[in-house]
């Protein structure tokens, strides 16, 4: 008897594991058969007055950078705080942040969205993650709620909004991006007046620089005349300066958008540009090792430590971070070292044509199994409005920031860290902060650079939006085969690179129509075909 | 009656038992279930059970494609220098280990031999880039110096297959030695002696004594190790591969993680995935066969 009931208590216990895991892939099944099933209690999405009675949470991506002050998370910290305080006690929402590692952004979404376990507003940049959920029913049409709870973000990002309608529908309110430039480079000036040369401003006289640079080893040993890596504020402007097409058409039939950059892969010049890269690396101009350097690191380490002659960067990136911005620690490194601006590729017709942004920034979007469609518009409804733009990348003044020359900037106090530390991340309206016009903009970024630099660094955003085309050229909406191939062609492009660049020059030639071939093949014909038939229907 | 009673008997181990059990449901097989992904034309938002069937139109597509041929013949390629030089690497330490007579060096030794083991790849990684850069790489600064041309570990591809097999080797062969070593141990000590004693040489006793006392393990080793062929872990090719070596070192659990969690394409991985289970059960059972008609011993 007394062992029929150990047996019986064992069954019992075996079941119960079954029936748990049974019960915990059953659950789960269902939740992304018929989106989420939980919290069915209370469902509210139909009232859509503010005063419903009861409390909801409403979740929100956050990107995790790993730089959140000791004692503070991203999730949990002044500013999610301020925010609940100001939006969510009000409206009765408890807001929860969920943190998304900035790196692994996409994958996680990806995988989040599969699951059902997304947050309600999620955001990326990258516009062809968010077509290919949109293509396959993951995102709430946003247009009626926006028009029914977003007065203000409807009227805060006015053009921008338009980025977010594919095929017609609104699947993604889209950010504004304020500061459009792109890539900025700096020459070291006291390497050309040990030479007795001017600042170039053609190609010949920047290749001309950087010949001599390398000949007189103006920075020792390791002298790396032109900074280069192998990332877009690298090669994008020197590809750029060399395409003799400028017409829309031959953008549409013969440039690949890879993620958010346009590729002028197949335009005339893209050829003789990757010629070029080829000569200055036979010629010991660049990094021999760049093909290994995808995160830039060790080209900034170049950089700061004095052994770059030209250096282009994402634009602000060295002039940034106050006392320890790039061209400081530069100075701290080297004695007499001291950079300028400069233009240095010039195009066909003597332009520095060169790439910017479109004046669209994150993509925030609402999966269709969150049930919080109409809270996620009134929270960034209630972001778009002057007060909270202030505070969320301010703070208060004498707190947070002082007021130079009638502009906010931000004190680096304690305080200042504390709140402010992934502004960008929070205040996702928009990308930068707009003061009314492109001179005052420039004007007031140049505030947030030590004082003896604001002058280069206004006069290097400046040359930044000189003969600046807006990129990528978008079709009306992205393109399914860009989207399936945008991780493996950014690899084999990459690979057309380095191949192309790293070749022995007499087989260049040879060396870029394999790379291209193999380009084509893996991906290129497709996407072509598919801008070829997309640009005649839209003709 | 009698197996019954056994079983009331210990019945403790049984629910002991349970965890492990539960570990390999969950984990082990019910993803199965997912599987059929691979048959489907996967949309993430209607679940798996709602997607459509497309029959074997995933298959086709990955057939089609180059990237999927490059990535398996690598997979092969690496996993097969890895069975070459990898394999043998650590039955030979554990020998050499074994018959080192200074006790305090051994151990010494030996700990210093598995140290790499616990080190994560991407620090690995991190170290390689700074010993093997062809620029200011240690070793091609130290070759600079004594008048040897730099040479490109990394960005030259069969400079790069040998860095990749000795970089491996390095990390692993300390901790696969334990397991020769331990089989060692079990070798009865008199037949060394009495090999001593009839005047065999010490290249005859490892010979004749230590390689048959521990042939069923690197047989079973060797098997489990055929199986793997097909399956190669991610960290290793993904870190220390570079663009400039792509073509060598882009391999199906690069290609599965790119496909998959970076495009999105869950089918395809899926089916990729299922392709690279079903290859490497074909192998281990292939080598499982061979080694039981030859040897007489197999694992299954």
């Amino acid at each position: 008897m007394k062992a029929l009931k150990r047996v019986g208590s064992l069954l019992f216990t075996v079941t119960l594991c079954f029936a748990l895991i049974a019960g915990c892939s059953s659950n789960s099944s269902s939740n992304s058969n018929k989106g989420s099933s939980s919290s069915s209690t209370n469902n509210n999405q139909g009232s859509s007055n503010s005063g419903s009675k009861e409390r909801v949470t409403l979740k929100i991506e956050v990107f995790d950078r790993g730089n959140a002050p000791e004692g503070l998370t991203v999730t949990n910290n002044l500013m999610t705080q301020y925010i609940q305080e100001n939006f969510g006690d009000p409206n009765n929402i408890d807001v929860e942040f969920v943190a998304i590692p900035r790196s692994e952004e996409i994958n996680s979404l990806n995988v989040q969205m599969a699951a059902g376990t997304a947050p309600d507003l999620i955001f990326t940049y990258n516009e062809g993650a968010a077509y290919s959920w949109a293509q396959q029913g993951g995102l709430t049409d946003l247009g009626p709620i926006v028009d029914e709870h977003g007065p203000n973000l409807k009227e805060y990002l006015a053009n921008s909004l338009q980025y977010g309608v594919f095929e017609g529908t609104q699947y993604a309110v889209v950010a504004r991006r304020v500061n459009l430039q792109k890539y900025s480079s700096l020459i070291r000036k006291d390497w050309l007046d040990q030479l007795g040369l001017p600042v170039p401003t053609t190609t010949e006289e920047t290749y001309e620089a950087l010949k001599a640079f390398k000949e007189n080893n103006l920075g020792g040993q390791r002298t790396i005349p032109f900074g280069f890596a192998l990332s877009p504020d690298s090669y994008e402007p020197v590809i750029w300066s060399f395409i003799n097409e400028q017409s829309d058409e031959a953008r549409y039939l013969r440039s690949i958008t890879i993620g958010s950059r346009e590729y002028p892969i197949l335009m005339d010049g893209h050829k003789d540009a990757l010629q070029f890269l080829n000569k200055l690396y036979s010629e010991g101009l660049l990094d021999p090792d760049f093909a290994l350097d995808k995160d830039k690191k060790k080209k900034e380490e170049n950089f700061v430590n004095g052994y770059t002659g030209i250096y282009s960067f994402d634009t602000g990136q060295v002039f940034g971070n106050g006392e320890n911005s790039g061209v400081m620690t530069l100075e701290g490194n080297v004695e007499g070292a001291e950079v300028v601006p400069v233009l240095p590729w010039t195009d066909f017709e003597g332009k520095s044509r060169q790439p910017a942004y479109n004046p669209s920034g994150m993509y925030i979007m609402v999966p269709t199994f969150s049930e919080r469609a109409v809270e996620a518009i009134k929270y960034l409804n209630w972001m778009a409005q002057d007060e909270v733009i202030q505070y969320m990348s301010f703070g208060e003044v004498g707190v947070h920031h002082d007021v130079v020359n009638g502009y906010p900037v931000r004190n680096s106090s304690e305080e200042d860290q504390k709140l402010l530390f992934n502004p960008g991340d929070m205040l996702i309206i928009t990308n930068g902060i707009d003061f009314g016009s492109s001179e005052k903009n420039n004007e007031y970024m140049a505030l947030s650079v030590v004082e003896k630099h604001r002058d280069l660094a206004t006069l290097s955003r400046e040359y930044s939006d000189k003969d600046a085309v807006s990129q990528p050229i978008r079709f009306e909406k992205p393109l399914d085969s860009e989207a399936k191939y945008s991780v493996i062609m950014l690899e084999k492009y990459e690979e057309l690179l380095v191949k192309s660049i790293m070749a022995k020059p007499d087989s260049f030639d040879q060396t870029y129509e394999v790379a291209l071939k193999d380009f084509m093949d893996t991906a290129g014909t497709e996407v072509i075909q598919e801008r070829t038939a997309m640009y005649e229907a839209m003709k | 009656m009698i197996r019954k009673n056994y079983v009331f008997k210990h019945w403790q181990l049984y629910v002991m038992l349970i965890l492990p059990m539960a570990y390999f449901i969950v984990f082990k097989y019910m993803p199965i279930y997912g599987v059929q992904i691979a048959f489907k034309d996967f949309n993430v938002f209607k679940g798996i059970s709602a997607s459509e069937w497309v029959g074997l139109e995933v298959f086709k597509d990955i057939f089609s494609q180059k990237g999927f041929y490059v990535a398996l013949r690598n997979t092969f390629m690496l996993n097969g220098l890895d069975l070459v030089i990898g394999f043998p690497a650590p039955i030979i330490l554990a020998i050499c280990l074994n018959e080192l007579r200074f006790q305090k060096f051994k151990k010494i030794a030996q700990t210093m031999l598995y140290l790499p083991h616990f080190i994560s790849w991407v620090i690995i990684g991190g170290i390689v880039y700074q010993v093997f850069a062809t620029n200011y790489g240690m070793i091609n600064l130290l070759l600079e110096n004594i008048g040897i041309g730099p040479i490109p570990f990394l960005s030259e591809k069969s400079a790069w297959l040998a860095t990749y097999t000795s970089v491996g080797v390095w990390q692993s062969v300390g901790w696969g030695s334990i397991i020769y070593l331990a089989a060692i141990t079990g070798i009865n000590k008199e037949l060394y002696e009495a090999a001593e004693v009839d005047g065999a040489s010490r290249l005859r006793r490892i010979w004749h004594i230590t390689i048959p006392g521990i042939r069923t393990t690197i047989i079973v080793l060797f098997i489990l190790k055929i199986g793997d062929m097909v399956d190669i872990g991610f960290d290793r090719p993904f870190i220390i591969g570079n663009v400039m070596v792509r073509e060598y070192s882009d391999v199906l659990s690069t290609y599965i993680y790119r496909i998959g969690l970076q495009s999105g394409q869950f089918s395809t991985a899926t089916a990729v995935g299922l392709f690279q289970a079903v290859v490497g059960l074909v192998f281990i059972l292939t080598a499982n066969y061979v080694s039981k008609k030859t040897t007489d011993e197999g694992i299954i």
